[in-house]
């Protein structure tokens, strides 16, 4: 009997390994057959990837395509190699990846591309040569232009605002500020910035920050936080300094986590991009990239949802970043 | 009753074969092929065996030398946190030191050793609870690697060669694969065939009945948690050349999946009873398990949570039916040594 128990277990290698043909063929379909869009959120539970995903099932509705929505639970990145190679082994059409670690799933994404599925991102990039397009939900000017606007429409032209930021070494967030003193320069002389500060991308910090800031330059009119867990850091210390309205909070974050500022209204605005139309428009894509009826060169693209979409080189973009405030924020939940 | 060493086809002599633990994995794993291979979505084919065998080889090396200390009543969290620590040491030694790949990884298992005489130092010399010790070791050993790293450093860019490890085919198999035929051999022969295997289980069994038998148990629990820490280091290499990229999450949680593997082969999580081929079932069915609802399309959106909950169901069903063959037996009217079999079984401290 010993011996037995071996042997099954190589009738069973045997089974999985031979018991079908291998029919690992996948070329890009004509126009009007089924496709297969696999979407991969950096981890499935985060609220911004589940209206990602609310957009991308509207979408797979609309084409009439099949959507296939999985990913870590965690942002884990050797997870989302596991996944994308499971895609290619079941013949998906096309992989649209948020990618969590750059290099790590560009290899798998290089794989994909070998096996004739065609590749896209959104949310975060991978290698420009592991995909053939990425939606770009917003620019960096679009950005900071975005902020820089609506500071100047809350403050009326004119006065002093500051700026809370992640640190001062941040790549991202350097090139966002660059393009709001752009923007300031050019368009709203007016305004007067009178201090930037890192916050480590702390809460608690923040809050301090904000109080210091505060108490440093009374004439201050607006701050400006443009990292997320800076917008409610600055409310709560405005909110305590009973400076509510007198000093005015806008910034880049997520609407859920500043909903009760804003009804309060210590936070006038929260800056970001539809998290739906983003999910909805990564499907036209890829599907438009399956279909090959996107192609590199194209300058623009027509989304049903969106509208008339402008292409960059090998980016798509989602458009300009989307001003959430006190009349429209409770139908967000990202 | 005289002591040790009941072997292996004796503790169960009184066991039908297929009412063996392994025997009813074996099926359950070949059900799950079968209804896989008829609902999912090109589950069969050549590429997702493979698949499903690059991705398991770590969490089934680490299983096979957690079969060893389970057996020895022993445990060890710490082999995540050790692939981890190896991971991004092995990075460093090739990126920052400039070592060749072949001898960074000749290194990394070395520190994986290290790692494992390190518990093992804990675990025999102060006679400390492995559990303790490892809960303890599994935090220190994934606090290091992300201290090394500060938590956002990654290797990357590693060399064709080596990522062939990770990628490659080998006569016809994933290369990896070949290291875990390797190991699974080995530790069969060395549980199963040799006097090594029976100390173990004789520890596990009774570890002061061990010494009075004038068994090194020390010795053979330093020898079993310094094989896991190398293993471990291995594993390392696999993962780094599977995802080509070494960061200080590597191997995050592997320690569960594991043990769940090794106990849903049929291993005693108390000690003393249990199969590396047991091991290598358990490990199996997980692995196919979560490969295969990914395969089937109405299930294809909720796998990742559907397998999880699956894996739970199957592990309580498998402990519980563990206890069916055991319950027939000591019905059965004695043949010979009925007796010893239900002690043996059942109480394994006789």
């Amino acid at each position: 009997m010993k011996r037995t128990l071996p042997l099954l277990f190589l009738v069973c290698l045997g089974l999985i390994t031979g018991c079908s043909k291998s029919d690992s063929s996948s070329s890009s379909p004509a126009a009007g057959e089924a496709i297969t869009v696999a979407l991969m959120p950096k981890s499935k539970g985060n609220a911004y990837f589940v209206s990602c995903r609310e957009g991308s099932e509207a979408a797979a509705k609309d084409l009439g395509v099949e959507l296939i929505f999985d990913g870590p639970t965690t942002p884990d990145p050797a997870r989302q190699n596991e996944i994308i190679e499971n895609w290619i082994t079941l013949g998906v059409n096309v992989i649209a990846v948020a990618c969590e670690n750059r290099d790590g799933i560009s290899t798998a994404l290089r794989k994909a591309r070998q096996k004739g599925i065609r590749v896209v991102t959104y949310d975060s990039d991978a290698a420009p040569d592991a995909r053939e397009f990425f939606v770009n939900q917003a620019t960096p000017e679009g950005i900071g232009y975005g902020l820089m606007d609506e500071a100047a429409r809350l403050m009326g032209g004119e006065g002093e605002f500051a700026i809370i930021t992640a640190s001062l070494t941040a790549a991202n967030m350097n090139e966002w500020q660059k393009h709001i003193e752009a923007r300031r320069a050019s368009k709203h002389p007016g305004l007067k910035m009178v201090a930037l500060r890192p916050c480590d991308d702390l809460k608690d910090k923040a809050q301090a920050e904000a109080t210091t800031l505060m108490s440093a330059h009374p004439n201050l009119k607006l701050i400006m936080a443009i990292c997320s867990p800076a917008v409610p850091g600055a409310a709560e210390a405005v909110k305590q300094a009973g400076k509510a309205g007198k000093v005015q909070v806008i910034g880049l974050g997520l609407p859920s986590e500043n909903k009760g500022y804003v009804k309060e209204g210590i936070t006038q605005s929260v800056i970001l991009w539809k998290t739906t139309d983003l999910g909805y428009l990564t499907v036209e894509a890829a599907v438009a990239v399956a279909r090959s009826q996107l192609r590199p060169g194209a300058t623009s693209f027509s989304s049903r949802r969106v509208g008339e979409v402008q292409v960059q080189g090998d980016q798509i973009l989602l458009g300009k970043p989307f001003v959430f405030n006190k009349d429209n924020i409770e139908g967000f939940n990202f | 009753m005289n002591l040790p060493s009941p072997h292996p086809s004796q503790t169960r002599s009184g066991v039908r074969w297929y009412l063996r633990h392994e025997t009813l994995l074996a099926v359950l794993v070949l059900v799950e092929i079968l209804i896989f291979a008829s609902l999912g979505r090109r589950f069969g084919t050549a590429d997702n065996a493979a698949n499903i065998v690059r991705h398991s080889v770590e969490i089934g090396l680490l299983a096979l030398v957690m079969t060893p200390i389970i057996l020895t009543g022993g445990i060890d969290l710490s082999v995540g946190s050790v692939l981890g620590l190896c991971a991004v040491l092995f990075g460093k030694l090739w990126r920052d030191a400039g070592f060749p790949p072949w001898l960074a990884g000749v290194a990394t298992i070395g520190i994986g050793s290290l790692c494992g005489a390190f518990n093992a130092l804990l675990i025999a010399r102060f006679r400390l609870p492995p559990l303790i010790v490892t809960l303890g070791t599994f935090s220190l050993f994934r606090g290091l690697a992300e201290a090394v790293t500060q938590g956002v450093d990654a290797f990357t860019n590693f060399p064709e060669s080596f990522l062939f490890l990770g990628g490659g085919q080998l006569a016809g198999l994933p290369t990896q694969a070949w290291i875990l035929v390797i190991a699974a051999v080995g530790l069969w022969i060395t549980v199963h065939r040799m006097t090594f295997g029976r100390s173990l289980r004789t520890i596990g069994f009774s570890p002061e009945g061990a010494r009075f038998a004038g068994l090194p148990v020390e010795r053979r629990l330093v020898t079993c948690y310094v094989l896991a820490g190398a293993v471990a280091g291995v594993a390392a290499l696999t993962y780094t050349a599977r995802f080509g990229t070494a960061k200080a999450d590597a191997g995050m949680g592997y320690e569960l999946f594991a043990i769940t593997g090794v106990v849903l082969g049929g291993t005693r999580i108390l000690g003393g009873v249990g199969t590396i081929h047991g091991t290598l079932l358990g490990v199996a069915a997980v692995a196919i398990l979560a490969n295969g609802l990914t395969r089937v399309p109405s299930l294809m959106n909720i796998a990742g949570e559907l397998s999880g909950m699956l894996t739970g169901i199957v592990l309580v069903l498998a402990l519980a039916a563990g206890l069916v063959p055991s319950m027939i037996a000591a019905r059965r009217p004695a043949p010979r040594d009925s007796l010893s079999t239900r002690n043996s079984t059942t109480t394994p401290s006789a």
